[in-house]
């Protein structure tokens, strides 16, 4: 009888555990949302902190040293948003590289307190001249 | 007596342990060329993913004691369960600081909850829990079988945590040594340096093994000696 009632107590820690295990993780498992995803339903994220992930458009990088005013648009490839962030880029931060930005939409602008860098799995020596690959970059965030 | 001395070759072991982890810090630190992208903060890579490879061997090593106890019920395999699990969380910690170390200068913040960083958080806080357990239970039997149910719960984490960047989007860097054969992403130059490294946290984990469960036993048999002589001397625990 001791038995099944520490069972039965057992049974239920472990599945409120698993419980807040699974939320923390649901929420974990999108850790950004591709601005397409934001595109088809830019309601949903109204008002809302998110992180916004996708490679750094090509061209798109100005940084206004003096007012410390980052802006680039963040891409996949389908759609693109602009990003402004008060503060300088980190040090991987590059066009063409993957970053996620966290903070919140204000009319079709994302405005951004931080930029991370989510960089590939790829891993070489420089040689010089050598281009960097694109595709796998972009792989790297399907 | 002479069976707490510690054997020759242990010694040994653990000498030359050290004289290795000098050799992979010298390859990580000099001979290493730096990467395209994160130029000479690659080096910080060799510690972190060597070692959190050896977390993953001293959870195996730990679940298959514990589960060889569960089977068999001896001794023996309880005390290399726990001196895996101690390994265990001692690289896990490592994990985490060399992976704190790292990602802030890279991906620009020291910790996020991504899945790959949650699962890993999840990690630590078993095996410390796998502790709490162990002190809170007095019956060594039941301590070895509790215990041994934890780490199996560990192990069974592991895949997930392992393919978590493949599996979900996160933050932290997807694998760039695929087990199943499509292919490796890092140069044969940094792959070389990764493995010497992961040898030598191989050995550095064998030596506290071993080490441990020499402990281990040591301290089994006198607390056989002490339960033989009785509640003479300490007190007795009802």
């Amino acid at each position: 009888m001791r038995r099944l009632a520490y069972g039965l107590i057992g049974v239920v820690v472990l599945a409120a555990a698993g419980f807040m295990i699974f939320r923390a993780l649901s929420d974990s498992l999108v850790y950004f949302v591709l601005p397409n995803e934001y595109a088809r339903d830019p309601g949903e994220y109204a008002d809302r902190r998110l992180r916004l992930g996708g490679i750094v458009e090509e061209g798109s990088v100005a940084f206004d040293s003096d007012r410390l005013q980052l802006t680039f648009l963040v891409t996949d490839s389908i759609e693109s948003f602009e990003v402004q962030h008060r503060g300088s880029p980190p040090d991987l931060f590059k066009e063409n590289g993957g970053v996620v930005v966290e903070g919140r939409f204000k009319g079709g602008i994302f405005v951004s307190d931080n930029v991370l860098v989510k960089h590939s799995e790829v891993y070489q020596a420089p040689e010089p001249g050598e281009p960097i690959d694109v595709e796998a970059l972009k792989n790297s965030l399907q | 007596m002479n069976r707490a001395k510690r054997p020759l070759w242990l010694s040994g072991l653990g000498l030359a342990t050290l004289l290795l982890f000098g050799t992979g810090a010298v390859l990580a630190l000099t001979v290493s060329p730096p990467d395209v992208n994160q130029g000479e903060l690659i080096r910080i890579m060799y510690a972190h993913v060597s070692v959190a490879w050896v977390c993953f061997l001293a959870v195996g090593i730990s679940a298959l004691f514990g589960g060889l106890y569960l089977w068999r019920g001896r001794a023996g395999h309880d005390a290399w369960a726990v001196a895996s699990a101690e390994g265990a969380l001692l690289f896990a910690a490592l994990t985490i600081v060399g992976g704190m170390t790292y990602s802030k200068p890279t991906l620009g913040v020291y910790w996020t909850w991504d899945a790959k960083l949650t699962l890993t958080a999840l990690l630590l806080a078993l095996l410390v829990g796998y502790f709490i357990v162990r002190a809170l239970i007095d019956d060594r039997e039941r301590q070895g079988r509790v215990s041994a149910v934890i780490m199996l719960v560990v192990l069974a984490s592991l895949p997930f945590n392992y393919l978590a960047a493949e599996w979900f989007r996160t933050l932290h860097p997807a694998k760039s040594i695929n087990l199943d054969g499509s292919g490796v992403t890092m140069e044969p130059a940094f792959v070389r340096i990764l493995l010497f490294n992961t040898a030598v946290a191989v050995l550095a984990f064998s030596y506290f093994l071993l080490e441990r469960v020499r402990l281990g036993r040591l301290e089994s048999a006198r607390q056989d000696e002490a339960e033989r002589e009785g509640p003479a001397g300490e007190a007795v625990h009802v």
